[in-house]
Parts: C-alpha cells; sequence; structure tokens
C-alpha cells in the first residue's frame, strides 16, 4: 500500500502539473472556441516562455522578471503570428489552421535551436523553501505554482464574464456572425484573444522551466499531452480545459507512483475512452460551424 | 493506346526514380523508396477522404515491430518478415478503425497522435522485456540471403523496393480512377450527398484507412529488412508530422506528390543538415509557405507544366483525375 506521505507528494505534484497544463492548453482552447483555428503554435510560445526565463533569470537572477518578460514575448509573437498567418486562414478548413500552425511550430523549434543550440539547460528554482504537511516535505514553488493558475483561471473568468471585451469573446464562441452584427470588429477580438493565448502558453513555459530542463524539443514533447487534454475537456471550453487538466496532472502524477510506465499511457486510455462515449469531451458544446 | 496511356505516367515517374538512383547515393535511394511508401499512406488519407493523420508512425512502428519480432525471435526470411508486417498492419488497422473512422477529421488526427504515443510507451516501457526499451532490437546478421532478390544487400534491396513502390503506385493510381477512388473524394468533399446517393460513408473510409495504415506498416516492415534494427524513435511523438509534411510538401491528393515530396524532403535533411545544423527552420517556414500559397506543394504546382510538356499530344481530360487535392 502507498503510504499517506507519498500520496499527498504525489497529489501536489500532479496538482502543479496540472496547472501548468492548463496555463498552457487554454490558448488552444480559446483559440479554438472563438476562431476555430487549432493553434499548435501556442506550444511553440511555451518554449519561448521557458527559454526567455532562462535566460533572465541566467543574466538577471530573478525567475519571476524572466518569466515576465516571456509573457510579453509570447504575446507579441502571438500577435504577429496571427497578423501574417492566422488572418489569412480564418475561412479554411479546420485541418488547414493544424498544419500550418505546426509549420510554425517546428520552424519557431528551429529558431529556439538557433539560438539557444541543442543542451537541454537547467534552470535554478527561485523558491526553494519546503514546508511541512502532515509530516511531508512539500516544495513551495509547486504550491506557488498552483496557486497562480487558480488565480489565471479566475482571472480569465471574470475577464469573459464581467468585461465588455470578454462578454464580446464569449458572444464570438457562441455566434461569430451575430456579434460581427453588432458592429463589434471580431477581428479586433481575434487578435486579444491570441494575444492572450500566447501570454498565457509562453507563462506555463516559464514557471515550467525550473521543474524540468529546458530543452528545444519541449514543446513537441507536451505536444500529445496538449492534444489529450483539449480532447478530454472539450475544444473550446475553459471549464473542460481546467478539469481535464487537473485529471490528466493526477493521473499522470499518481500513475507515476504506482507502476511508472502507466503514467504515460493511462491518460491516452481515458482519451480514447472518452472520445467513444462522449465525442465532443466532457464540456465540449457540439461544434458550430462558422 | 488506353492502356499504354494509363501506364506512361507511372512509368516516366519510375523512370525518373531510377534516375535518381544512378545520379545519388544507395542510401538516399534506398530512404526515399521507403519514405515515400510510407507516406503515400497519408497522402491518400488526406487528400482523398480527408483525413488527416498525425498518427501514421503507429502503423509504421507496428509493421516494423511485427517484423522485428519475427527475425528477432522466430525466423530469418525477409520476405515473409514484411509479409508478417503487412498482416500485422491489417490486423491492427482493422481493430482501430471502426472506432476512428467515426470521427471528425479534426478529432482523428487528434486520436491518431494519441494512438502513435501509445504505442510508442508501450515499445519503449511497457513491452521493454520483449523490445529492449530504447536499445532497440537488432537483429541485421538473422537476415538469412534470399535467391533472385537479396534483401540483405542494399543494392538489391532497392531493386525489390523500386518494384514494390511500383507496384503500390500503381494500386494506388487505379484506387483513384475507380468509382471507389472517387466515392473516396466524395466522402472528403461532401459527405452528406454522398449518403444520398446511396453510398455508405462509414465503410468507405474503413477501408480507406485500413488500405492507407496497412501501406504504411509495409514501409514499416521494409525499414526493419533495410535498417537490420528497430527503435521506438520511429514512433516518437516529435516525428509524428513527418508523413503530414511531406504530403503538404509534395501536394496534397497528387498521385506523385509523395515521391516528389520525399526527394524533396529527405534531400533538404541531407543537404541543409550539412550546411546549417537546423533544417527543422527550413522545413516548418516551406510548410507555412506552401500553405498559404495554395496547398498544392511541389508537384501540384509543376503537374500542369509537366502536362503540357511531354503529353501534349494527347486529348485533354484524360489527366485531370489529381485536380481534387487543393481546396
Amino acid at each position: 500500500m502507498i503510504d499517506v506521505q507519498l500520496l499527498l507528494t504525489g497529489v501536489i505534484f500532479g496538482l502543479s502539473l496540472g496547472s501548468i497544463f492548463f496555463l498552457m492548453v487554454v490558448g488552444l482552447s480559446l483559440c479554438f472556441g472563438l476562431m476555430r483555428v487549432i493553434s499548435l503554435d501556442q506550444l511553440l510560445y511555451y518554449s519561448v516562455g521557458a527559454y526567455i526565463a532562462y535566460s533572465v533569470s541566467l543574466t538577471i537572477g530573478n525567475l519571476w522578471l524572466g518569466v515576465l518578460a516571456g509573457m510579453v514575448v509570447g504575446g507579441v509573437a502571438g500577435l504577429v503570428v496571427e497578423r501574417v498567418v492566422f488572418k489569412r486562414i480564418y475561412e479554411r478548413d479546420i485541418t488547414f489552421s493544424m498544419i500550418t500552425s505546426f509549420g510554425i511550430l517546428i520552424g519557431g523549434v528551429g529558431i529556439i535551436k538557433h539560438f539557444w543550440g541543442l543542451v537541454p539547460r537547467p534552470v535554478p528554482v527561485p523558491i526553494a523553501a519546503q514546508i511541512g504537511i502532515i509530516g511531508t516535505e512539500i516544495p513551495v514553488y509547486r504550491l506557488v505554482v498552483i496557486a497562480i493558475a487558480l488565480f489565471v483561471y479566475f482571472g480569465i473568468w471574470l475577464f469573459l464574464n464581467k468585461t465588455i471585451i470578454g462578454k464580446a469573446i464569449r458572444a464570438g464562441i457562441e455566434d461569430v456572425e451575430h456579434v460581427e452584427g453588432l458592429g463589434i470588429n471580431v477581428y479586433r477580438l481575434f487578435s486579444i484573444t491570441f494575444i492572450m493565448a500566447g501570454a498565457l502558453s509562453a507563462l506555463a513555459g516559464g514557471l515550467h522551466a525550473p521543474l524540468i530542463m529546458v530543452d528545444p524539443q519541449m514543446g513537441l514533447e507536451v505536444l500529445a499531452f496538449a492534444f489529450m487534454i483539449v480532447i478530454i475537456g472539450g475544444l473550446g471550453s475553459i471549464k473542460g480545459t481546467f478539469v481535464s487538466s487537473f485529471l490528466v496532472g493526477q493521473v499522470v502524477s499518481i500513475g507515476s507512483l504506482i507502476y511508472a510506465p502507466l503514467a504515460q499511457m493511462v491518460p491516452f486510455a481515458i482519451m480514447i475512452l472518452i472520445l467513444l462515449l462522449k465525442p465532443t469531451g466532457l464540456y465540449g458544446s457540439p461544434l458550430l460551424k462558422r | 493506346m488506353n492502356i499504354l496511356r494509363w501506364w506512361s505516367g507511372l512509368l516516366l515517374a519510375f523512370a525518373l526514380v531510377a534516375l535518381v538512383r544512378a545520379f545519388f547515393p544507395l542510401p538516399f535511394a534506398n530512404e526515399i523508396m521507403i519514405f515515400s511508401i510510407y507516406t503515400i499512406g497519408c497522402n491518400f488519407l488526406l487528400g482523398r477522404v480527408g483525413f488527416i493523420s498525425f498518427g501514421q508512425p503507429a502503423y509504421l512502428a507496428v509493421g516494423a515491430y511485427a517484423a522485428a519480432f519475427y527475425f528477432y525471435y522466430f525466423g530469418t526470411n525477409p520476405y515473409l518478415g514484411i509479409l508478417i508486417g503487412i498482416g500485422a498492419g491489417i490486423l491492427v488497422s482493422v481493430a482501430v478503425g471502426p472506432m476512428f473512422v467515426r470521427l471528425r477529421s479534426d478529432y482523428f488526427a487528434l486520436v491518431n497522435l494519441a494512438l502513435a504515443v501509445i504505442v510508442f510507451y508501450l515499445m519503449q516501457k511497457v513491452l521493454a522485456d520483449i523490445t529492449h526499451g530504447d536499445n532497440g532490437l537488432w537483429f541485421l546478421t538473422n537476415l538469412s540471403p534470399t535467391p533472385v532478390l537479396d534483401l540483405t544487400r542494399p543494392d538489391q534491396f532497392f531493386i525489390f523496393a523500386f518494384l514494390v513502390g511500383f507496384v503500390v503506385w500503381a494500386f494506388y493510381k487505379y484506387l483513384d480512377d475507380s468509382i471507389y477512388g472517387a466515392c473516396c473524394l466524395g466522402a472528403k468533399i461532401n459527405d452528406d450527398k454522398l449518403r444520398f446517393l446511396g453510398y455508405d460513408n462509414y465503410h468507405i473510409r474503413l477501408l480507406a484507412f485500413v488500405i492507407a495504415n496497412t501501406t504504411t506498416a509495409m514501409a514499416g516492415a521494409m525499414y526493419a529488412v533495410y535498417l537490420g534494427f528497430v527503435s521506438p524513435e520511429i514512433t516518437s511523438p516529435s516525428r509524428a508530422a513527418d508523413p503530414v509534411v511531406v504530403t503538404i510538401l509534395g501536394g496534397v491528393g497528387s498521385l506523385y506528390g509523395p515521391l516528389v515530396g520525399s526527394i524533396a524532403y529527405t534531400g533538404m535533411k541531407d543537404v541543409l543538415s550539412k550546411l546549417i545544423g537546423n533544417w527543422e527552420l527550413i522545413i516548418g517556414f516551406v510548410l507555412v509557405f506552401i500553405m498559404l500559397a495554395g496547398e498544392k506543394g511541389i508537384w501540384g504546382t509543376m503537374e500542369p507544366l509537366f502536362t503540357k510538356l511531354f503529353l501534349r499530344a494527347w486529348p485533354a481530360g484524360t489527366l485531370s483525375e489529381n485536380k481534387g487535392g487543393g481546396r
């Protein structure tokens, strides 16, 4: 039997992993909900965020500034890519955006390799302190990550429900043409969503950097997990993304306590099961065609 | 005359491939032959049926590992190994097909990728006792020489791969020309209308899925025979998009797209990786550029020119079967 301390560590680990997954995938989910594009380039902003955090924390010595800088770079990159590439392909088929953004992703990985090289780099943990909960030592940094993710979730919730731009975005997720008919510039909404998505992905990368090694392939490595979370939660649903990120985080973390290879495979088995039972995911709405 | 016309494109294409063999080193020629067989399945799925498959490596691995298990544990005959790979490909795609082909195209891509990941971890970790994990299975010395075409020798392997490629292309050309090929295209473009005409979408897609993935599994088995070893690396998620990239590069849905794409992709990889070290950069942006420029790819752009150049004498309309790719 697994003892309580190990289990508690596992749960905390899973929660922090789920937080990072959530921040990473929420952009993808938002982009799909509003614009009906699958924006795999979010994973590029994730890697870029991690690398900027690495470089800044190496030169200045403060990871949090690095994470902020990464968010700015991620947001700007998102805006540029949206203006240059996605603007031209909004009305095209969904697979089209998938392939195109995959091109951006591997192109971007090439750029990262060019600037930072192939070697994985370690990033120091900014908060080394640990606190004891029921006799278990828990790294504070992981708790901070969880707190940030919860904060972002409620921030997005407030933004979407209480601000006029957020309400317009929510209305756009339901029906873009009506929103356009009300005189709202939907293309500006699209840009705003892309900036948000890019910044959040970069935030995920920056926060994940101290927990893993930063390497050029990191975006491609989490690609499968990102897909899986989006499918389980339902494309376009923030709540679904939130739930499924934490679900997958827990499954990976607790699964690896029981039998290591299980951790990588069970989430995919869950995904296939959910797809067969409910093809739109847990919280996904039936697809509206634009 | 009609029959000659039907075969002429194929013969011309493979004469050009033979030229590649004459001017470029043998490993390169072998690589492009196998890679193009690998890709044509993806090309068929994407261009004809409208399924974008990021999970093609899963079937490649199925074929490769089926052959590898046979060579490592049971027998020595390369031809039999390839047959076993094909059989495994049919089995697996028949098993997962009914679940997958019901899904919409974007979900299909995601689920297929997930399958590739599952196979990867299965081979790397879960079945590590049999597959030796990341070390892979090495069985080059287990292969016994065969009469007529000796597959253990790379130069004769090329002849074999060349012939197989020719047969595969003839088969896919036949499919494209048949009513079934038209049904596939119908399933891609307007499945409601197809159903209205009395065809069964589900079975059309399932058959296409099985055919395409069996081809891919065969390519996997050929990789196993050619390289003499198999490791989980061939199905790693970071390489999952290779066939899609090559398909787009060559031209979606065009018959010779995979050939042109494989030559271009392998060539770029070889040449560029010597020059600048990170060829992904170029591949990625070429991909974006092609998509923005109209999704036609290299062959899709060249094809009208070729038709004009070589086939001017023949009546119009006979070579228009490949127009369905671009949308």
